[in-house]
């Protein structure tokens, strides 16, 4: 959005005035409020909705994002990995963006794309049960995020909502089951009511002695339960966004705030032994200017805001968590 | 019929290509283990550069940087109006990356692609502090980039943003100061300068760092992977150094063209 020179002034001579102000009041290290409720996509593997800022009284305006997370089985001929893949989407609605072409809406989802999709398909971040069967089928986590509204402060939003989703997500437990071809006459072939897998045979040589005679599959453990929590789920990482003003910087900035300042720093954090902290993204943004003395405090300050974060978050999905699963089960077993 | 890949407007290769594999033994690279050091250089060295600008006569501005595998084309023309756009004040700076088909072991589409755009950005990003923008109202400064042969993103994006701002130099355009890039590998323990695509693809993280040497100033981080903060810090020393070095290279360069 671009505002007038006078209000851009004015918002900055607050920023950088002591005691700091801010158009709401805020300190300059305050979020404004941010709600979370995971499971709100029952048809995807995990879920969840973030909203930074929403109006309590009629659940308004504010930064809204939903993620859901959905698995699919993939062969390795179709581009699949033993070990699985996680690919990330960001979809902003129009909705969020009135203002915006669709070729600039659509640049704008490529760049936020770009960043949760390097950050968190990363190696160093891979969960490990994501395979099914060496060589043949794993699993491709599919993680996609949809902006439905944007006040500010849209990139802590959606390493949020992703963490939150991914934390939520369970892995179908799965079953190597083998078919072998039972002896027949001279007929041969498969019997009635079995299954082969003929794929299996495809591109193997007659003469090839090694070649095992059955086809490899696998099936579902139990049709009814969910799975295992994905592996990993600690160590999912968050965004700090920190927005410089000269002498100063702020967090959590609305969008006319975003305007003002000169340039932005995003610093991803995750933790993976508690108080082990590990900085698995950077990026600036904007046409401003820091030097490396900065940047070195802005790294430390943005672990501290990171651990505040991390905390408040993990106390909501452990509620949650609660709510949905083990009180579930207590009302079952007392029906 | 139509598969994707079937471009009726150019005359298509085969559907499947491979590049062809070469009996020599082995590729070094190719038994590299972690824990060993690194073949061929030092961890803080850099391959040898080769900027010439001024080689394209068509553009107001141009540049070519070649380092190790990488050949990176620039071309810059403006500032040029911006036409059917609303008053802007501040001059707007369009940068566009093209893949050459043959600059990846596997060939690449031309069609424009999703890895282009990403780098453009991280060139944008790492240039535009250094633009004296609100000197140009109502103009454009289009960037065209070709990367003519790659090896590895990060070594793009630091030799792209290299090349463009000699080429803005070349150029004429007001800039505050050069802007000079230098990626790195956390290999180990250890911050290898300058990686390769296959040492990149083998470290636990990558780091590339834009700044302006003769102001001291950071334009742009661009870091991916799991670093330990103090590893990050350590790395951002070593490359601020190395662009200090690389900024008298530039500059020289750059003198010696104009006279």
């Amino acid at each position: 959005s671009t505002i007038s020179k006078a209000e851009s002034s004015y918002i900055q001579v607050g920023l950088c005035s002591d005691p700091a102000l801010r158009p709401d009041g805020r300190a300059l290290t305050d979020f404004r409020a941010v709600s979370l409720e995971t499971g709100t996509a029952p048809l995807a593997n995990g879920s969840a909705r973030l909203s930074i800022g929403r109006n309590p009284h009629d659940g308004s305006g504010g930064t809204e994002v939903l993620a859901a997370t959905k698995l699919e089985v993939e062969t390795i001929e179709d581009g699949g990995e033993d070990k699985g893949r996680v690919v990330c989407t960001v979809t902003c609605s129009p909705a969020a963006y009135p203002q915006l072409s669709n070729n600039a809406l659509e640049d704008l989802q490529h760049d936020l794309t770009t960043i949760v999709h390097t950050t968190l398909s990363h190696p160093s971040l891979h969960p490990e049960n994501l395979k099914i069967i060496p060589g043949k089928k794993s699993w491709l986590l599919n993680l996609d995020l949809v902006i439905l509204s944007d006040a500010g402060n849209v990139y802590d939003a959606l390493f949020m909502a992703a963490r939150a989703a991914l934390y939520d997500t369970k892995v179908p437990r799965t079953r190597f089951v083998e078919y072998k071809a039972k002896k027949r006459g001279p007929a041969g072939g498969a019997g009635e009511g079995m299954d082969v897998d003929d794929t299996a045979t495809e591109g193997t040589s007659g003469f090839d002695t090694r070649q095992r005679k059955h086809a490899m599959d696998f099936e579902l453990l139990d049709y009814w339960d969910e799975g295992e929590p994905l592996d990993g789920r600690q160590r999912w990482p968050l965004c700090v966004t920190l927005n410089l003003v000269p002498g100063a910087h702020f967090l959590d900035a609305t969008l006319v705030e975003e305007a003002v300042a000169a340039v932005r720093v995003l610093v991803i954090y995750a933790f993976e032994a508690p108080h082990v902290p590990v900085v698995q993204g950077m990026r600036m943004l904007g046409p401003g200017e820091v030097t490396s003395s900065q940047l070195k405090t802005l790294l430390k300050d943005a672990e501290a805001h990171a651990r505040n974060i991390f905390a408040g978050l993990d106390a909501k999905l452990k509620e949650e968590d609660v709510r949905r699963n083990q009180k579930a089960s207590e009302s079952f077993e007392q029906r | 019929m139509a598969q994707s890949g079937f471009d009726r407007r150019r005359i298509n290769g085969p559907e499947e290509s491979f590049s062809p594999t070469y009996d020599d033994g082995g590729d070094i690279q190719d038994q590299w283990k972690v824990g060993r050091p690194r073949v061929g250089r030092n961890p803080t060295n850099i391959r040898p550069i080769f900027l010439q600008p001024g080689l394209i006569d068509q553009a107001n501005g141009s540049a070519y940087i070649e380092t190790g595998n990488t050949k990176i084309a620039c071309a810059i023309y403006g500032p040029r109006q911006s036409k059917n756009v609303a008053f802007h004040d501040k001059g707007r700076l369009n940068i566009e990356v093209k893949f050459t088909p043959f600059s990846c072991p596997r060939r690449r589409a031309p069609i424009r692609d999703a890895e282009d755009r990403s780098i453009a950005m991280a060139i944008h990003q790492a240039i535009l502090p250094s633009v004296r923008l609100e000197t140009l109202p109502k103009s454009t400064i289009d960037i065209f980039i070709t990367i003519i042969e790659a090896d590895g993103i990060e070594g793009c994006i630091a030799s792209g943003s290299v090349a463009a701002s000699a080429a803005l130099a070349d150029a004429g355009i007001e800039v505050f100061g050069l802007v000079i890039s230098t990626s790195a590998a956390i290999v180990g323990d250890d911050v290898w300068l300058d990686p390769t695509h296959q040492e990149a693809s083998n470290s636990k993280g990558t780091f590339v760092l834009s700044c302006m040497p003769a102001l001291g100033t950071v334009t742009s981080i661009w870091q991916n992977g799991s670093i330990s903060p103090s590893k990050v810090v350590t790395c951002m020393d070593t490359c601020e150094k190395q662009c200090a070095d690389m900024h008298a290279v530039v500059a020289q360069t750059l003198r010696e063209s104009t006279s």
